[in-house]
């Protein structure tokens, strides 16, 4: 019996597994184009294009799913710039439509070619429009449900609790009570003030004794002597300063991981005193497209930030500048006024690593201020550093002024830059 | 009595030693700590990035007044349109000496501002398009959105793109000064024959 059993369940399994196969088969057939369309669709569209958001182009998939009309579609895509010049009036409205934005024309792609690019497209957005897909900017929205819930049930396990606090003060009151009625309480009140009695005594003797007190005094001293040496030293240092700063901007992410040169963002360290903070606008080169990150949704919130603060809407790609606002980004580094920094000199000329003063700010999730920056810090460099006068512009007056005084020539103080400017004029 | 004062006097030290530890150590990573003069830190002098209640807009940072041209800055007259890249394309020339060393900052600068994209060899296969961004074509074997080939594209044309951006792209004039994009264009000219 149980033999039969073993070897039923054997070949139920088997029959299930082919059964599965043959299904997943016929499934991939059936969806043939598709697949032959998805990639199509990756190696092609999505520069310009998504299925349910409007990018660089409009989002394709109810665009496509209404128009029925393959033929224009075929054409337009293989060739769109020709149907507009030859005054096909459903392509000059469309053109007009989506602000007269040209689009690539893919002549290498065949009509087959195109039929699996819109079965593709077609049967995508049935299955996204079906499932209740988190589409274009939900994510800011579904940030704030689960924290309410949690917020309740957090009251609500805290009115409990001072319920059942309550509760139990009733039955201690009471239980006092009867104790109070068995005259156990005036015992025990008797022993605590024994107590505490004794414990005055200890302490005063403990005053009387000299060298107690002069060890405590002791401890003190050396105590408040370290606070104020550490304070004192500490003092206008602001080395590991990390404030939070109004956008969780990510150092780690764009620095680290996708390796963006420092100067992308800060392209004034190459040529001008200031290092400068990015205006959004160089955010946007980038995050126009990119609304989220890697499905998660703080990088989502934190990058609407963006958009709030230009007044920008990612759905139809439009700026509305009386929305916009200033971020206010928090000062890091700090030099007070009485110290000149430029930062082209150490960069341009210098040929230093934004990494040698600012630290692993490729692998900083959130930015501290790495160096001291005192003037101790800045001189003990200035000492360790040879310069480089190899192909450096900047010294190239230096070396002539050396190389005539050893040909034994007189230098005029013009040579040695005596007649810039702020030499005189500052 | 002594052996208990002894055990006591042992025990304040340690605390002792443990409060000045933990008092000296620990630091408010969010908060810059004393300062002394702190006038010398926060200056009356406005930094451009400062908030300044002396604008409307609170910003110290002012764009020029509508209809002026800031000193030494380098026009280029022709307008964002399709029209006004092909007019471009036409007209506009480098004028910039065409040197080993201008070579070599192109290839810099494109390294640092396009490569992240456009890949180092041009190839539209940089690191954020590794990561799922919208590749640009190839500048050798791609097409242009706006027609003919990457290979073909003139001076005045990408110039007009790296002024205004194009699809995808953001425009970098704000990154790039003329001077430079030119040596990127440069650069460019070099990864098209690839």
């Amino acid at each position: 019996m149980r033999s039969f059993s073993l070897i039923f369940k054997q070949f139920s399994r088997s029959v299930l597994l082919i059964a599965c196969f043959a299904f997943v088969g016929t499934y991939a057939y059936a969806q043939g184009d598709a697949v032959k369309g998805e990639a199509l669709f990756k190696a092609k569209c999505t520069a310009c294009h998504k299925l349910d958001q409007q990018v660089v182009g409009p989002a394709l998939g109810k665009l496509i799913t209404d128009e029925t009309d393959d033929k224009f579609l075929t054409k337009w895509i293989q060739n769109n710039q020709a149907l507009i010049a030859a005054k096909n009036p459903k392509a000059v409205t469309v053109f007009n439509q989506f602000n007269q934005a040209n689009m690539t024309v893919f002549a290498d792609l065949t009509d087959g070619d195109v039929a699996n690019i819109l079965t593709y497209v077609r049967t995508e957005w049935k299955k996204m429009s079906a499932t209740p897909a988190p589409g274009t900017g939900p994510a800011v929205v579904v940030d704030k449900g689960p924290s309410k819930i949690i917020i309740l049930s957090l009251l609500g396990v805290i009115v409990l609790a001072f319920i059942v606090i309550l509760v139990l003060n009733r039955v201690i009151t009471t239980l006092e009570r009867l104790l109070a009625k068995n005259n156990v309480t005036i015992l025990e009140e008797e022993a605590v003030a024994g107590e505490s009695v004794d414990r005055l005594a200890f302490l005063k003797k403990l005053a009387k004794n000299k060298k107690f007190v002069f060890f405590v005094l002791l401890c003190g001293t050396i105590f408040l002597g370290v606070y104020t040496f550490i304070g004192l030293w500490t003092t206008n240092l602001h080395q590991g300063y990390q404030p939070v700063q109004p956008i969780k901007f990510p150092h780690d992410l764009h620095a680290g991981a996708m390796k963006i040169d420092c100067q992308y963002c800060h392209s004034g360290a190459y040529k001008s005193k200031n290092a400068t903070i990015p205006s959004l606008n160089v955010c946007m080169n980038c995050h126009k497209v990119i609304s989220s990150a890697f499905g998660s949704k703080t990088a989502s919130v934190e990058i609407h930030k963006i958009y709030d603060a230009l007044g920008f809407d990612p759905a139809t790609q439009k700026y509305d500048t009386t929305k916009a606002h200033p971020v206010q980004w928090i000062r890091i580094h700090n030099l007070p006024d009485l110290a000149y920094f430029n930062h082209s000199q150490h960069v341009k000329v210098g040929k230093i690593k934004c990494q040698t003063c600012h630290g692993p700010v490729q692998e900083m999730k959130e930015v501290y201020q790495y160096s001291p920056l005192t003037m101790k810090w800045c001189i003990q460099c200035h000492k360790r550093t040879n310069v480089d006068f190899k192909d450096n512009a900047y010294y190239a007056n230096l070396q002539q002024v050396h190389d005539l005084l050893k040909d034994g020539k007189q230098v005029t103080a013009s040579l040695m830059g005596g007649i810039e400017c702020g030499k005189c004029h500052y | 009595m002594l052996a208990m004062n002894k055990s006591k006097i042992l025990g304040i030290t340690v605390i002792a030693i443990v409060a000045t530890v933990i008092i000296s150590s620990c630091k408010d990573k969010r908060s810059t700590g004393w300062e002394y003069a702190p006038n010398m830190y926060e200056h009356i002098a406005y930094d451009p990035d400062q908030k300044n209640d002396n604008f409307k807009d609170g910003k110290t940072a002012q764009l020029p007044p509508a209809g002026t041209t800031p000193l030494g800055f380098v026009r280029f007259d022709y307008p964002n349109t399709k029209d006004g890249y092909e007019k471009a394309g036409l007209e506009v020339k480098t004028t910039l000496p065409q040197t080993q060393a201008n070579y070599a900052d192109g290839k810099l600068l494109f390294e640092h501002f396009c490569s992240p994209c456009h890949g180092v060899t041009g190839q539209g296969d940089g690191l954020v398009v590794a990561h799922g961004y919208p590749p640009p074509p190839s500048y050798s074997k791609g097409n242009s959105s706006r027609g003919g080939a990457m290979k073909d594209l003139t001076d005045g044309k990408i110039y007009h793109t790296i002024t205004y951006g194009l699809n995808a792209m953001g425009s970098y004039a704000s990154q790039l000064e003329p001077k430079e994009r030119w040596k990127v264009i440069m650069y460019v000219h070099h990864l098209q024959t690839l």
